[in-house]
């Protein structure tokens, strides 16, 4: 039996296991299902010996596993498929899998490849080329590649990340068949998900993770769909509509059609999508579904294959702000002063210019006024933005966005990592932009505010977007429609 | 005339193509070496130094390349195990060892005026195969440590392709953390290329003073180990591409040799500047794009 006890794990300040529980059996597949930054990559990284925890331990039938070490892990029987296939680029993918447990003693590529083909015979999966390279294959590709590695080395337990989402429809029968097979001679199967359905029809038992914690044990039969995605978002506000934050008739930026893909995968599908003067719309979805690209492409640092985005509020294009997800790599330079990260804006730097040249003077004014405006707690604006707390630095990025006169704001998950006076700041601002006239964009895999905040709410999924009915905004018919039901 | 100049071409590419081995070892684990000439250096004064006072070239050969060694373990110390910057740390240990030579040097020789002059390592005919024209005496009557480096050549590509060991050693280069995950000591794989490429780089910094100078002026790397750099760019990170690239070097260095020796007008300075011209000129034309190792010149961090 695989047991993990009391397990806690802390980045930063933020805590992402809570002393988590997990037990699996030989012979059966465990689901371990929940949103984005649950701790399900975190969990199976404290078993597979990537991470040391703070507090708890791992083992398999009795005997500790040692923790910190990858490769004793292995040794006693872990193998991990990684959400992001952990494979070395410009190696051919035979000297990838002689990382495996493929070789018979001396080092032969032809045998390795020999094995590997056999192995993929089994499964249904087709090997590239003799000798290509990684850099050269696809997602799906690298997956199966990583799978049969996993696979070579024999292991008592595999744990598989998020395998499915990258797999062809037809490779996906195979593969769960594979499953139940590796489930039949005994081995324990962990399967981490956020498809409900995946999870229900293959696993035997459902372990749900929420924000770190444990919150849900059950079995297919003793469960549903709904219920699992009510324990994996948790309870929600009441649904309310916001009629004020609903805007007028007024269209202020419209997307037709906006389709992109990448190595043969669909990131974007035909998004279409009209926003009003003064509301707020909130856009839901699981990370990863195509979001970041759709916010990338709004930002013009990505250019769609085919669609089109008309900014119809006056202004044009110079009145859409976007603040994109990762604001330590992509919003703010943290070297750089204060004021010198607000004339980052290409508007505010216009507006602190005499003749040519920066006003210094009027630029560490203008920046004074923001940070007392928008509440920022910083000693001044010569200090550098590494100084500033991660809301602080939130907010003077909100404030940066409005300040540069826009009639259009995308924001992507602007407040995650905040705390809850810092959310309200941040949502108040937003409120009050959309009062003026002003319309949002509000991006977020977090139910709540999109909820609280959003007059219109759309759901994204595998690219395509859909616009949800009041009637569908609770926690159980969002879950489902961010997990793809629709799709 | 055209044999004495391909043969020099072979004698001054032989130091170059050491370090540059060494260099490729060591990039393929993932560090920028930038120390080596420093790594150079630092074997080419201690190799002579010992050869002097000893009488034993063998003895002056270990001590070049354990010289090599030690500028390198304190690189590994910094790069490895404290993370630091690589080109900082790198270039600083350049620096280091340009003035731990010259401090040796002068208080050795440098008051004294003796004569820091020893044997060099003789030459050897390999039997028939030197008689053939042209290319005998062009390949195949040097000092044994010639034809070390031209076996090198093979046995690097072996090493790196055709063996686990070389296989781990690009996991490291390629990807450390998946390398880790997979169980390979990463910071072990690295140490033992830092000092590989140690021990080459003073080898050749050895064969400078041993095979080719026979003395030791200061500063008489002369920029070779930034060469060796340049070449493990413009032979694309394979070994017979690094020999080619070390020969276009060692030709431009003896064509200059060449042309000082015909006694022209022309500034000598001008001359001595064309092999570094020439690998400049090539590196802008051929360019470094891609063909490096993925987490070339990344600190790792093991979680």
């Amino acid at each position: 039996m695989l047991a993990a006890r009391n397990i806690t794990k802390r980045f930063g300040t933020t805590l992402a296991l809570d002393r988590a529980d997990f037990d699996a059996h030989p012979g059966e597949i465990h689901a371990l299902v929940g949103e984005n930054g649950a701790g399900k990559t975190t969990l199976m990284n404290v078993i597979a010996g990537r991470i040391r925890p703070e507090g708890g331990e791992a083992s398999l039938d009795g005997v500790a596993l040692p923790v910190g070490s990858a490769l004793g892990a292995l040794k006693a029987g872990i193998a991990v498929v990684n959400q992001s296939p952990m494979l070395f680029e410009r190696m051919s993918w035979e000297e990838n899998l002689a990382f495996g447990g493929f070789e018979t003693g001396r080092f032969d590529l032809a045998t390795v490849a020999a094995n590997a083909r056999r192995l993929a015979a089994r499964l249904g999966f087709a090997l590239p080329y003799p000798g290509t390279t990684i850099d050269e294959r696809s997602m799906a590709e690298r997956v199966r590649l990583e799978i049969l590695r996993a696979l070579s080395f024999e292991p008592r337990v595999l744990i598989l990340d998020e395998p499915t989402s990258v797999l062809a429809p037809s490779e996906l029968g195979a593969f769960l068949h594979l499953l139940r097979r590796l489930r039949a001679e005994g081995r324990i199967i962990v399967l981490i998900t956020h498809k409900l359905s995946e999870a229900l029809s293959v696993a035997d038992r459902v372990t749900v993770l929420r924000e770190g914690r444990v919150v849900e044990r059950t079995r297919p039969a003793e469960t549903s769909e709904a219920e699992l995605a009510r324990a994996m978002i948790g309870e929600l506000p009441e649904p309310q509509t916001r009629a004020h934050l609903a805007g007028g008739d007024e269209v202020a930026l419209t997307i037709e059609n906006l389709s992109l893909q990448r190595d043969g995968h669909r990131i974007l599908d035909r998004v279409t999508l009209s926003l009003r003067a003064g509301e707020i719309a909130g856009l839901a979805g699981v990370d990863g579904n195509g979001q970041s690209e759709l916010v990338e492409i709004l930002a013009r640092a990505l250019k769609a294959d085919s669609g089109e985005i008309r900014m119809i509020a006056a202004g044009g294009d110079a009145a859409l702000a976007v603040i994109p997800e990762n604001r330590d790599l992509v919003g703010l330079i943290l070297d750089m002063t204060l004021w010198e990260n607000l004339m980052l804006s290409r508007p505010l730097r216009e507006r602190a210019t005499r003749r040519a040249w920066l006003d210094r003077e009027h630029a560490i004014e203008l920046c004074a006024g923001l940070l007392r405006r928008f509440g920022i707690r910083a000693p001044g604006p010569e200090i550098s933005a590494a100084a500033l707390s991660g809301g602080n630095r939130q907010r003077l990025e909100v404030a940066r966005a409005i300040a540069s006169d826009p009639r259009v704001i995308v924001a992507h998950n602007i407040c995650r990592g905040l705390d809850l006076a810092g959310t309200a700041e941040v949502h108040r601002t937003l409120s009050e932009f959309a009062a003026a006239g002003g319309s949002v964009l509000l991006i977020s895999s977090d139910l709540d505010e999109l909820l609280e905040m959003c007059g219109r709410l759309f759901v994204i999924s595998a690219g395509r977007i859909r616009e949800t009915a009041v009637s569908e905004r609770n926690a159980e018919t969002l879950g489902m429609l961010m997990a793809g039901s629709w799709t | 005339m055209l044999e004495a100049f391909l043969s020099s071409s072979i004698g001054m590419a032989t130091p170059v193509l050491l370090a540059a081995i060494g260099e490729l070892l060591v990039e393929e684990s993932g560090i920028i070496n930038i120390g080596i000439e420093g790594a150079m250096l630092s074997g080419a004064f201690f190799a002579l130094a010992v050869a002097y006072f000893s009488g034993s070239t063998a003895l002056g050969l270990g001590a070049g390349m354990a010289a090599g060694a030690a500028i390198n373990a304190l690189l590994a110390v910094l790069v490895i195990n404290l993370a630091v910057n690589q080109v900082v740390a790198g270039t600083a240990l350049d620096i280091f060892a340009v003035g731990i030579t010259g401090v040796f040097y002068h208080k050795f020789f440098g008051i004294t005026g003796k004569a820091f002059i020893v044997p060099l390592i003789p030459k050897l005919r390999l039997g028939p195969l030197a008689d053939i024209p042209l290319i005998g005496p062009a390949l195949f009557h040097h000092n044994f440590l010639v034809y070390v480096t031209i076996a090198l050549v093979p046995a690097t590509g072996f090493l790196l392709w055709r063996t686990r060991y070389g296989l781990s050693l690009r996991a490291a280069g390629e990807r450390p953390e998946a390398a880790d995950a997979l169980g390979l000591d990463v910071y072990r794989l690295r140490w033992q290329a830092l000092l590989a490429s140690g021990v080459l780089a003073g080898l050749g910094g050895a064969y400078l003073t041993l095979a080719y100078a026979g003395t030791f002026v200061e500063n008489i790397s002369a920029g070779r180990g930034y060469v060796a750099l340049a070449v493990v760019i413009l032979g694309r990170w394979k070994p017979w591409g690094l020999a080619a690239a070390s020969v276009l070097f060692g030709a431009a260095m003896a064509l200059q040799f060449g042309l000082q020796a015909l006694g022209t007008t022309i500034p000598y300075q001008l001359f001595l500047a064309l092999p570094y011209a020439l690998t400049l000129a090539v590196l802008a034309i051929v360019g470094g794009q891609a063909a490096s190792p993925s987490a070339l010149g990344e600190p790792y961090r093991r979680p």
